[in-house]
């Protein structure tokens, strides 16, 4: 009868020939042509914005403005990266982050304060992640009408909820933390949540075996459930995470704008789906990562820094982001096709 | 600029009454209202005994906005207060073909008059035509049909002379500082009523030799996007003295975002009328420190044009028979010396 | 040869991609008329070779000419123009659209320059079906709803839509049983003697054999042998020239002591009771014991995938039941069966068992992630060294499980699918086609594989639509017909003409399900019923 193979210890099985590279060198050529291409991006973008405006975009309140406003957007597209990865989409993640955003910030939710906000915020959040799993993974529906129809019923229920009014909050711990002098361990709370976020999900995606079987889901599903993971299961799993961070968002979002209000997360579903895409995520699935998808978001939250202070007008920023799109994605594809 | 001989006469019209005007042209007199209705002149426009019985149908678009919601409760409260009006209102929609439908549909029921507020005054101008031609009066609310002939009377804001008095506003208060710099935080760049705002405010601007606008940055009338964008322009401008918002709803992210930068140096002026900004100005512990009114009041007045046109009568007011076809609203500019006249009419 | 010059000569081709030099300086002769065979292992350049002739490559260096004048085939059209046409062994139909759409696609007959004549097209495509040997595939039908091999038929007709003279076949039989392979062949047949030229690649060296006229030989992006005899060329010698080894076609030996149903060598783990699926295959009775290889023979369409994945719960059974150690597995779930030491090795490699984007460690340990995770973290280490131990013990190529598995061969992406199932401890190997897309000389490695891994205790049920391997490799054969199992018998007393027989006795009756149904070929004998498995056939 064979027997599993057992794992070796280590130590016996260093094989010179084939030994492995020394572990940063292995990081090097795993962040990959596609992250430094990125990086490349965004440290020209900082040149121009150092050379256009050096006082005000040099500075580190600007920094700070910069990672505090592309942090919203960052967490929705960390959520993002994963259903992508999986071969799915969530075109209600904007929407979500509405209904959440505004649920949050009722006068009802209001009277329980800190705790209430949040806890209301992430609960609306899962909730409706629950239902576009259930629906994606348990209902066979195609995530693109699942989400679709997400996104119309949550915008509606969230302009039921406010009537269309702005719900201002009144609950000083929650403000405070989007005050300008508010930092955790030195950082600003907003950023900090952001970092934390993108850094578990970096671990989730790439050292658990719920990372691993988001790729094979998106990889090939059929192999996936050919080789015994449990694929519907893991996609009502990557909708929920997905809602957890739309959650999270709304939080954010509430922090930073002192309200809440329906028309809240405004096309975050093309904003997170375009950073993710630059980020070099497959819209296909099976391939991405959290890096790519993160310096996305800060690629695109610069630009509108750098156009922002130089006084150039909307019609400028949104021209210039289609192109920063097709252009990333064409060196991508580029060095990709050259390795 | 064609804008420049108007101009001149309209400065001369309202110079230094900016901030008396009222809230619907053809109101005379003021009466406030204390509960929570949708205030406005209470003076029903036409003659308010009750007579011969008006269905009015209405439709606008999706209330996902205060001022829009505002809009519905003003037309409604309005048709309560007539026994003799009774109001076919739709559901609300954004969308074009939606909203033809819906009109075509009062259409069919053959109410008496219609209120239109339509999601896109070009698209909607051909269903405006039909009703016309099927006898039924239209009362073109705010967004304009493509011609005259799709509406028997037009009632409305005035975008531009909301930017001519916000302009003249924000003039007159820096009118001794040497060197003054105005920022600009507009509304949406794609909709056409934001560049008519912008070009007045700029017209009037050209009156103050001594003030430049350093910078226009456009959100998108919502709280999140003018914090976000007003953010950047604060961290962009690290001096200025006067900034003119679009509209208080995303004011409201607005003085979040100077709020957590810290700043306090400059005098910034709001648009439409929010209830939160009204009491911001009348509270006057911040930048806030006047708003240039958008009314909703004019649906409540649309109602009443619709049922004067029902029972055939004309304006009580006016010397003349007929119901004029254009009535531009006047953009006022409410701060603390009349904000407790206004307060009732701000919108949440 | 002819003295007028050939109609096709490639001379010096040469084409790089990013680190592989795919073809370095190859020539090619094809002479109108005749049936030029392209011989090569997985990797060869066989691929690479068509594309540029198909226009869809462009050779970095080496010349073209056609019919004596030099030509550049910019793009797939400028082949069409001149009359090469390619049917690749990736079917490029549009299952959407009808046999008609699909036959003249990018050609369609219009009236006016662009109102399509639907009725025209449906009237040529039904002649050149016909022309095929299929005159029963109705052109309005859609591509969707055919079976492989009318699908090949259409993608032949829509190569033969065109004014044709030369006609590249990738692998064309491989998705064919026999007597769609006859068809092919009186095909090709016709074809050569209209003057067509046909460019054929196979890895049979017997279908070579028989309508083969001349071969060229490729390894290693070069053509090692050009224009050789075809039928005389000694099997041995084509062997040799493609793997660069004298190998011959070889099984392992069977154990000295077979694993008889009679024997004691003990329970089986695997059972198979009453299993069956609707329209697909009656119900079915096998037993698979530890250290045995049973196979299941039979025609394309017989049911044979079917019946593996449904033991597997890739597909819920209508009746019947799958236990292993005599417990019974919940019907229809794939996790259950993995839980249970059931491992698949699917028919589609890349389809249905890789994960193509992702490195050997990664394929290989996707089944047992669990193993190395505590509470849901990954040792990578430990993970690393257990798929290394794995894939060595099967002589992996290259020996790095870091490397993606798309670069690896086809026999040694089977040998990750294999590895995977081996470290998950699996206890019975399902395999179907295990050697379809491995080239002659990494076969006999993975025979040699199975058998070792039979002799160490996994109980082995094999698919294969290629008689001898099932014959070479199993020491039980299973007989199916047309969803039926007609016969079981020891492998060494059966042999191919054998096999053959039960499969064919008795005319398959046009079921309009399997492509068997839809051949017309065959005795008119009564069909005689399944005779439990046993009784001898006619």
């Amino acid at each position: 009868m064979t027997q599993p193979v057992s794992p070796p210890r280590s130590s016996t099985d260093k094989i010179p020939s084939t030994a492995q590279p020394p572990a940063w060198r292995g990081v090097l050529a795993r962040a990959d042509v596609r992250t430094l291409s990125l990086l490349g991006v965004l440290a020209a973008l900082i040149v121009v914005g150092g050379i256009t405006k050096p006082d005000e975009f040099l500075d580190t309140r600007n920094l700070q403005l910069v990672l505090t406003q592309g942090s919203v957007i960052g967490v929705v597209t960390v959520g993002m990266t994963f259903v992508i990865m999986s071969g799915g989409i969530d075109l209600s993640v904007g929407a979500i982050v509405a209904l959440a955003s505004v649920w949050a910030t009722t006068v009802a939710t209001q009277e329980y304060g800190f705790a209430g906000i949040l806890f209301t915020a992430v609960l609306v959040g899962v909730g409706c992640g629950l239902v576009n799993g259930l629906l994606i993974a348990y209902g066979g529906m195609v995530p693109f009408i699942a989400t679709l129809a997400m996104l119309a019923s949550a915008r509606g229920l969230a302009l039921q909820i406010t009537d269309g009014a702005t719900q201002v909050v009144t609950i000083d711990s929650v403000l405070d933390l989007g005050e300008r002098d508010a930092y955790i361990l030195g950082i600003p709370p907003l950023v900090l949540v952001f970092a934390v976020v993108t850094i578990i999900g970096w671990l989730i995606l790439n050292r658990t075996t719920f990372g691993r079987r988001t790729v094979a889901v998106g990889g090939n599903a059929e192999a996936a459930r050919l080789a015994g993971i449990d694929v519907r299961r893991q996609r009502l799993y990557l909708y929920l995470l997905s809602g957890l961070c739309c959650g999270i968002a709304a939080f954010l979002l509430i922090i930073l704008s002192g309200s809440g209000q329906n028309t809240n997360g405004n096309l975050y579903e093309l904003d997170a789906i375009a950073a993710a895409i630059i980020g070099g995520t497959l819209l296909s699935g099976g391939r991405g990562t959290i890096v790519g998808s993160v310096l996305g978001v800060l690629i695109f939250t610069t630009i509108t820094n750098i156009f922002a202070l130089n006084n150039l007008q909307s019609d400028v920023q949104q021209i210039a982001k289609g192109a920063i799109i097709v252009a990333a994605v064409l060196v991508q594809r580029r060095t990709a096709s050259t390795t | 600029m064609p804008e420049s001989t108007p101009f001149t006469s309209r400065r001369g019209l309202f110079f230094g009454t900016a901030a008396v005007g009222a809230g619907v042209m053809l109101s005379g007199c003021t009466s406030n209202k204390s509960d929570d209705e949708p205030a406005s002149n209470d003076q029903p426009a036409a003659a308010d005994t009750p007579g011969k019985a008006v269905t009015i149908g209405f439709a606008g678009p999706q209330a996902d906005h205060g001022w829009l919601n505002a809009i519905n409760d003003n037309a409604k409260s309005r048709a309560k207060k007539y026994s003799d009006v009774t109001l076919e209102i739709t559901e609300g929609s954004n969308d074009t073909a939606a909203q033809i439908g819906q009109i075509e549909t009062l259409i069919n029921k053959k109410v008496d008059v219609l209120v239109i507020l339509p999601a896109d005054g070009k698209a909607l101008t051909q269903v405006g035509l039909k009703a016309m031609r099927a006898g039924i009066p239209v009362v073109n609310l705010d967004r304009i049909f493509n011609t005259p002939q799709a509406y028997r009377c037009w009632i409305g804001g005035d975008n531009y002379g909301m930017g001519l008095n916000a302009g003249h506003y924000i003039g007159e208060q820096l009118k001794d500082v040497d060197d003054a710099k105005v920022i600009e935080l507009a509304g949406l760049d794609n909709l056409e009523l934001t560049k008519q705002r912008t070009q007045g405010f700029d017209d009037a601007l050209k009156n103050y030799p001594n003030i430049k606008k350093v910078a226009r940055q456009a959100a998108e009338f919502t709280v999140e996007s003018g914090q976000a964008k007003m953010a950047q322009l604060l961290q962009a401008q690290s001096d200025f003295d006067a900034l003119w918002n679009h509209d208080d709803d995303q004011g409201v992210g607005a003085l979040r975002a100077i709020e957590q930068a810290g700043r306090d140096d400059f005098l910034m002026v709001g648009g439409a009328g929010a209830l939160s900004a009204f009491q911001a100005i009348k509270q006057d512990n911040g930048v806030l420190k006047a708003t240039v009114l958008y009314p909703p009041t004019m649906a409540a007045s649309a109602i009443d044009l619709a049922r004067a046109l029902g029972q055939a009568k004309g304006v009580s007011g006016l010397a003349e028979f007929e119901i004029p076809s254009s009535l531009t609203l006047y953009s006022a500019v409410v701060d603390k010396t009349n904000i407790d006249q206004y307060m009732p009419t701000g919108f949440k | 040869m002819a003295p007028e010059p050939p109609l096709l000569s490639m001379s010096g081709i040469t084409k790089s991609f990013p680190g592989v030099r795919a073809l370095d300086g190859v020539d090619l002769d094809v002479q109108a008329g005749e049936v030029h065979c392209l011989l090569g292992q997985n990797g060869a350049g066989k691929s690479t070779l068509i594309k540029v002739l198909a226009g869809a490559h462009q050779p970095d260096d080496g010349t073209i000419s056609w019919r004596g004048a030099p030509v550049t085939l910019r793009s797939p059209i400028a082949a069409m123009r001149l009359g090469i046409a390619t049917i690749y062994q990736e079917l490029d139909l549009v299952e959407h659209l009808s046999v008609a759409e699909n036959v003249h696609l990018g050609h369609e007959p219009t009236a006016a320059g662009f109102v399509v004549r639907g009725k025209a097209a449906k009237a040529s495509t039904a002649a050149l079906l016909k022309r095929l040997g299929h005159p029963e595939v109705d052109p309005g039908r859609l591509v969707g709803e055919l079976s492989a091999a009318q699908q090949q038929i259409v993608s032949m007709a829509r190569a033969l839509s065109h004014e044709v003279r030369l006609i590249v076949m990738d692998e064309p039989s491989a998705a064919l049983d026999p007597e769609e392979v006859d068809n092919l062949f009186r095909i090709v047949g016709d074809l050569t003697a209209d003057g067509v030229a046909v460019v054929y690649i196979s890895h049979r060296l017997e279908e070579i054999r028989r309508i083969g006229d001349r071969v060229t030989v490729l390894k290693d992006g070069r053509a090692v042998a050009g224009g050789l005899p075809a039928k005389s060329t000694p099997t041995r010698e084509v062997v040799a020239l493609m793997t660069g080894r004298n190998v011959e076609y070889v099984f392992p030996e069977r154990p000295a002591t077979p694993a008889a149903p009679a024997d004691a060598a003990g329970a089986p783990v695997l059972e198979v009771q009453g299993l069956a699926r609707e329209g697909e295959f009656a119900p079915v009775d096998l037993t698979v014991r530890p250290g045995e290889i049973v196979g299941l023979a039979g025609l394309v369409g017989s049911g044979r995938s079917e019946i593996l994945e449904t033991i597997y719960g890739a597909r819920k059974p209508t009746t019947g039941q799958v236990l292993v150690d005599g417990r019974v597995l919940r019907p229809g779930s794939v996790r259950a069966a993995v839980r249970a030491g059931l491992g698949l090795a699917p028919e589609e490699r890349k389809a249905q068992a890789l994960l193509m984007l992702e490195s050997v460690t990664r394929n290989v340990s996707v089944s047992s992630m669990s193993r190395f995770a505590r509470g849901g973290w990954i040792d990578r280490g430990a993970e690393l060294a257990a798929a290394r131990a794995a894939t060595r013990e099967l002589s992996l190529r290259p020996d790095n499980p870091s490397v993606p598995v798309r670069t690896l061969s086809g026999g040694n992406q089977q040998k990750a699918v294999l590895a995977r199932w081996l470290l998950r401890g699996c206890r019975v190997l399902l395999l179907d086609e295990p050697t379809r897309g491995v080239d002659v000389g990494a076969r006999a490695e993975l025979y040699a594989v199975i058998r070792r891994l039979a002799d160490e205790g996994l109980a082995v049920l094999l698919v294969s639509s290629e008689v001898p391997e099932v014959l070479g490799l199993a020491d039980r054969v299973l007989v199916l017909r047309e969803g039926q199992v007609v016969h079981t018998a020891p492998a060494r007393e059966l042999d191919e003409h054998r096999v053959l027989d039960l499969v064919m006795e008795g005319a398959p009756v046009a079921s309009g399900r399997s492509v068997a149904g839809s051949s017309a070929a065959g005795s008119s004998a009564d069909r005689s019923p399944a005779d439990g498995g046993r009784g001898p056939a006619s």
